[in-house]
């Protein structure tokens, strides 16, 4: 039990990835918009996309942590 | 912490009702029922909202306007000039999914035995419990989207390009991509899937154990994000991931 704790903890560590990448999309979608505010609607729709794209890794981990919690 | 680990078992547990007919039983989970719920108020809804349409628009049919428009922007932006033959389909996906993952918010509303906790007011106990989970939380509900939007991307490859053509495009532009070309067709529905229903799983769970830990005022404004927006949020780029995939076999 003990091990199957540690490799599910391990295994969130693609949530922290995967925040790192989403902040990365949302600093580069501030800086667009702040040089051409015009196209911020656009940018706003692309960066949601890449966001939640990059948030499929974090759900990844999830999923295979609580595989490994509940299938015995 | 025992009853946390309990809430996420039964959370993710599918529970069956058995319906004994003919002598066989036929086991209907719990999704089945929900998506039949929400089958049914969408035919509703668009049967009332559709009667009657005029030339120029007003009240209900405003509304039913601006929802195709979105629906056939959505798809035009990324399938160039054949959005006309996918947008019902795309359009379909997109509300049923909405519907779907939305459909927790209505947990907020206490069920009638927790309303009868609260005042002791005897009538209060029939109140119908409306403990509805998400259908997409069920890994097999989101495999069958998946499945059936990579049947999607199969039949318009072939519809727009003949077959023969839809079996050129698997070795171009170099023959040496044609396993990397076939894989795709296994990955895809299976990142699909795992995206829908990790996600609403996620979400699920989170405000289950809010429910459990603080019962009041904070799940109502949590729901917001959790139910509301990440619901819509994770339709959206199903479909928009559909499109997608489509526009590729399509071009």
């Amino acid at each position: 039990m003990e091990n199957t704790a540690i490799a599910a903890s391990l295994a969130l560590v693609a949530c922290a990835t995967a925040g790192i990448g989403i902040s990365y999309a949302t600093a580069k979608a501030v800086e667009a918009v702040a040089r051409q505010p015009e196209a911020s609607s656009k940018i706003q729709t692309v960066m949601l996309l890449g966001a939640a794209l990059a948030e499929a890794t974090a759900i990844y981990g999830f999923v295979i942590a609580l595989l490994m919690i509940f299938t015995k | 912490m025992e009853g946390f680990g309990e809430k996420i078992v039964e959370v993710m547990a599918s529970n069956r009702i058995d319906i004994h007919m003919f002598g066989y039983t036929i086991p209907i989970s719990n999704a089945v029922i929900t998506m039949w719920i929400i089958m049914a108020v969408l035919i509703v809804l668009s049967i009332v909202f559709t009667r009657k349409f005029k030339t120029i628009p007003e009240g209900k049919q405003n509304v039913v306007e601006t929802i195709v428009e979105l629906i056939n922007k959505l798809t035009e932006s990324s399938l160039g000039h054949h959005w006309r033959l996918f947008a019902p389909y795309i359009g379909t996906v997109l509300l049923f999914l909405v519907f779907a993952n939305t459909i927790s918010i209505f947990n907020i509303i206490p069920s009638g035995e927790q309303l009868y906790h609260m005042t002791h007011i005897e009538a209060l106990k029939e109140f119908p419990d409306f403990n509805l989970l998400p259908p997409t939380k069920n890994a097999s509900v989101a495999m069958g989207f998946a499945v059936m939007s990579m049947v999607a991307v199969i039949v318009s490859g072939i519809r727009v390009k003949k077959v023969k053509g839809w079996l050129k495009s698997f070795i171009e532009p170099v023959p040496i991509l044609l396993p990397f070309k076939i894989l795709d067709y296994f990955i895809r529905p299976l990142s699909l899937c795992f995206r829908q229903y990790g996600n609403v799983l996620g979400a699920v769970i989170i405000m289950e154990l809010l429910y459990c830990a603080l019962p009041a005022f904070l799940p109502g404004v949590v729901s917001i994000y959790f139910d509301i927006f990440d619901g819509i949020l994770q339709a959206y780029v199903f479909v928009f991931l559909t499109s997608l995939y489509i526009a590729e076999v399509v071009e």
